[in-house]
């Protein structure tokens, strides 16, 4: 008896509890997968960058993002960018294995599973190339983009303006206003 | 009456999940909502600014999961977001959320913790391994949860394998590996003080400062101090069960090259408190519980230096020393002190073939005294045990959904000699949502120095006519380990955006299980009062058919609840050899639950205010009652350093049972308790 009148108890604060949930949060948003709003990040990163003459063989060329290691994004990336164009560059995903050929990409994007940022970051300095990546402290290891997850729910992204400078790439003032700049 | 109290602990259950299911369901439910202009399932989110992405909540998959998504095994990983949310003061208790642990608190500073059957004080067929140190003490063979703290704050993730990993991680990885990896120190910069008290938890504080130490490397230094109350004892009793730990630690990573990471941490520990045990005498009064002490003074440092090759490949070094010294279990002090070195090499041949291999040697040097008449006797007293292995595993992907793992451990211990694990897995992804499984392994759980070095009382047996006997439990001089050949299946799904399905199935055939069997009886007048010994000796007689089946379910309801629940199942079935008369298995199936469902809800309130709560049922062993655990916690943030926190567990009952009384110490009462912390980092 004691027992039952202990979980009708808890049942009226549970009740009440999730009534106030009610109250208090609006119609909840699907939550969205990390990948879904990187891939957005990526394509707002072509147009917030300006890359230098010498980075495009033709004016015509397009702006080739590159991923590198196991891709995480899988479709996501391509349907983003998809018809897109960027200052008459349309814009182009390629899947690369080897950071040798990143040579004539103007994004790399280094999924978390790939093995050595750091190394690869060395070759491709000063190289003309926007590196992104979202392994923990990537700016500050020398690439230009890091994505971080805060608190688990919400996208951040640090830029390191040494290395942009260094690939001579401009970034403009509007994106950094919201990214946090690290330093090496 | 154990019948009705069954279906009356079912019922009992069933109404407290709805409890605290409707309320959930009451609230998730899709409400007619508004149309904003767009439905987010089709979205365009490149037409977003990058400041609206910026507020966009997203899953938190993390990459961890995703690796293990496409694994041939049964994996749970438990986040430290999880950890956080489960308002869990001791790693027991954090791994009550991972479907298929077993964890029953014995007294208060002792757990049984299982996978897949055969729980006990001594769990023996799960390795434990904190930063890749194993904790497994190969004295009394298992693991002393009382020993094992790591400030919750700073664990990166708990990797919990379910199923044999004695191919990668060896000896004793026969039922499962749970996996305590903490944050790189690059991870854990300023300041984090936490302090909280309770009724049951009197106090749990913790200091903390990391930082940059040079332009290349990161630290981080903490302390921790802990004091448990005393619980109750089955009669209703204060029980001598309080204890309390002071921990010391630092963990630092540096980057030495582009190529080359090195990781060193340490730890200094102690811990006191106290136990119940019946102890037995050849004399008057023969059998009486005594008050024994439990203290452990625990040292260890690592380790680990990672090199990546030009071609990629990656190898790995790690060495460490661990130091215990404990008195407990009987009075009996040990010393342990153990080197290991372990080498890895992990390379990619061709485009098909991803190999690991490893070496791994390991020096153990064991001294266990006996103090008292009734301690645990072991004879001789010290020991040195070496251990050497090799693995080698071969992930080979045969299409681009289908890969095969195939690879064996070879090693080498001073009881059984050369033992051989492998195993085989083949996993077959159809689609980046669906994973299913199958896989086939050989493991072992090798002899300890309980089972082969061991001579103690163990029982007073009642003769008549004012006689007595006393059963005296030996070590057999001529062990053999414990063998598991496992089949198993899984299938993974990815259902939408908002649920996910991990389904797994099991078949276990066990050889040459501990027994303990009963030798003739001889009269004693050696010491003490005349008495009649009934010797029982450890064997390995007894062979296992167990099946079970693992369920989880995730449900990311909205972006502000989410809710998950677990199921295991199990029936052990073990046959004692029929050659010996009155033989019986040494980790009893009637000591595992066969059903443990559980469900756990995260609810975030308000932007700073989150509510979670869970419930667990565990069906009745053989000498406990089922009983069913709700825990709860409220935590509010006051801005992004400081955070409050309201935990309350064993919510529904006033006190229960999780385990019985156990070789020689005696269980106490799990009770309800509230606990309050405060955290603020800077």
């Amino acid at each position: 008896m004691a027992l039952l009148s202990r979980s009708v108890r808890l049942c009226l604060i549970l009740a009440n509890l999730s009534a106030l949930a009610r109250t208090a949060a609006p119609p909840a948003d699907e939550p969205l997968g990390e990948y879904e709003v990187k891939a957005a990040f990526i394509y707002n990163f072509a147009r917030y960058v300006e890359w230098p003459q010498k980075s495009f063989r033709s004016p015509a060329d397009p702006i080739a993002i590159c991923v590198l290691g196991g891709d995480p994004m899988g479709h996501l990336l391509d349907e983003a960018v998809s018809g897109k164009t960027v200052e008459k560059h349309s814009l182009a995903v390629r899947r690369i294995a080897e950071i040798r050929e990143a040579g004539t990409c103007q994004i790399v994007f280094f999924a978390a599973s790939h093995k050595m940022p750091r190394e690869a970051l060395a070759n491709l300095r000063m190289s003309g190339v926007l590196t992104v990546g979202e392994t923990e402290g990537f700016a500050r290891r020398g690439g230009i983009i890091g994505f971080r997850v805060e608190e688990g729910h919400h996208i951040r992204f640090d830029v390191n303006i040494e290395a942009a400078r260094d690939a001579n790439l401009r970034i403009s003032s509007q994106l950094l206003s919201l990214a946090t700049i690290v330093k090496r | 009456m154990e019948r009705n109290c069954l279906r009356c602990g079912i019922f009992r259950t069933l109404g407290s999940v709805a409890t605290v299911l409707l309320p959930v369901l009451w609230l998730t439910f899709p409400q007619p909502r508004i149309a904003a202009g767009q439905t987010s399932g089709s979205q365009d989110l490149t037409s977003l600014s990058v400041e609206d992405l910026m507020n966009i909540e997203v899953t938190s998959v993390s990459r961890k999961e995703q690796k293990f998504a496409k694994t041939g095994a049964a994996v749970f990983v438990i986040t430290q977001e999880d950890i956080h949310r489960s308002g869990a003061t001791n790693i027991p208790d954090v791994l009550r959320m991972a479907p298929g642990v077993d964890v029953a608190r014995i007294d208060a500073n002792r757990w049984a913790v299982s996978i897949r059957g055969f729980n006990s004080l001594y769990g023996n067929k799960v390795l434990v391994l904190i930063d890749g140190r194993s904790v497994y003490s190969d004295s009394f063979s298992g693991v002393n949860w009382d020993q094992q703290d790591v400030p919750l704050e700073d664990i990166d993730r708990i990797e919990v394998i379910r199923g044999p990993g004695g191919t990668v991680w060896g000896a004793n990885a026969v039922n499962g590996v749970i996996n305590i990896i903490t944050k790189d120190s690059r991870k854990t910069h300023g300041g984090l003080i936490g302090a909280g008290g309770g009724n049951q938890t009197a106090a749990d504080s913790l200091v903390q400062y990391g930082g940059t130490a040079g332009s290349n490397g990161s630290y981080r230094a903490f302390g921790h101090y802990f004091g448990i109350n005393n619980s109750v004892t089955p009669g209703g009793q204060p029980a001598t069960d309080g204890w309390n730990g002071s921990h010391g630690g630092f963990r630092s990573d540096w980057d030495l090259s582009t190529r080359d990471t090195l990781s060193v941490q340490a730890d200094a520990m102690r811990t006191s408190g106290g136990e119940s045990i019946t102890a037995i005498f050849p004399n008057i009064p023969l059998q009486t519980s005594l008050n024994e002490p439990v203290t452990n003074a625990l040292a260890d440092v690592l380790a680990r230096w990672e090199h990546t090759l030009a071609n990629g490949s990656q190898t790995s070094l790690q060495v460490y020393y661990d130091y215990v010294h404990r008195v407990g279990d009987t009075g009996v002090a040990e010393y342990h002190r153990t080197t290991d070195v372990e080498f890895q090499y992990h390379l990619a041949v061709g485009s098909r073939h991803d190999v690991v291999w490893g070496l791994d040697y390991r020096f153990d040097n064991v001294d266990l005294y006996s103090p008292f008449e009734y301690s645990a006797i072991f004879s001789p007293p010290s020991h040195n045990d070496s251990l050497a292995a090799m693995f080698l595993q071969d992930e080979i992907t045969i299409t681009k959904s289908l890969s095969v793992t195939v690879g064996s451990k070879l090693e080498h211990n001073v009881y059984t000699g050369f033992e051989y694990e492998p195993s085989a897995q083949m996993v077959w992804t159809p689609s980046a949502r669906q994973t299913l499984w199958v896989s086939a392994a050989r493991a072992i759980r090798q002899p300890a120095m309980i089972d082969v070095d061991l001579k103690s009382g163990v029982a007073v047996v009642p003769l008549g006519g004012g006689d007595f006997g006393i059963a005296a439990l030996s070590g057999d001089a001529h062990p053999k380990s414990e063998t598991l050949r496992d089949f198993e299946t899984g299938y993974r799904h990815k259902i939408g955006k908002r649920l996910s399905v991990d389904l797994t199935g099991f078949l276990s055939y066990y050889r040459n299980l501990e027994t303990i069997e009963p030798q003739d009886p001889f009269f004693s007048v050696d010491s003490g009062l005349p008495h009649l010994v009934i010797p029982e000796v450890f064997a390995f007689n007894a062979n296992g058919r167990d099946y079970g089946a693992e369920v989880f379910l995730n449900w990311d309801a909205s972006s502000r609840l989410k809710v998950s629940s677990g199921y295991s199942f199990l029936n052990m079935l073990t046959t004692p050899d029929a050659s010996a008369t009155g033989s019986t298995v040494y980790q009893p199936p009637g000591d595992s639950p066969r059903h443990q469902p559980q469900v756990r809800a995260h609810l975030r309130l308000r932007r700073n205010l989150d509510w979670d709560a869970s419930m667990a049922w565990t069906s009745p062993l053989a000498n406990v009652a089922s009983y069913t655990r709700v825990d709860s916690r409220l935590g509010w943030r006051a801005g992004e350093s400081l955070e409050f926190s309201v935990v309350g567990q064993n919510l529904t009952s006033p006190r229960h049972l999780e385990f019985a009384d156990t070789l020689e110490i005696n269980g106490t009462l799990v009770v309800r308790s509230v606990f309050a912390r405060v955290q603020w980092r800077f």
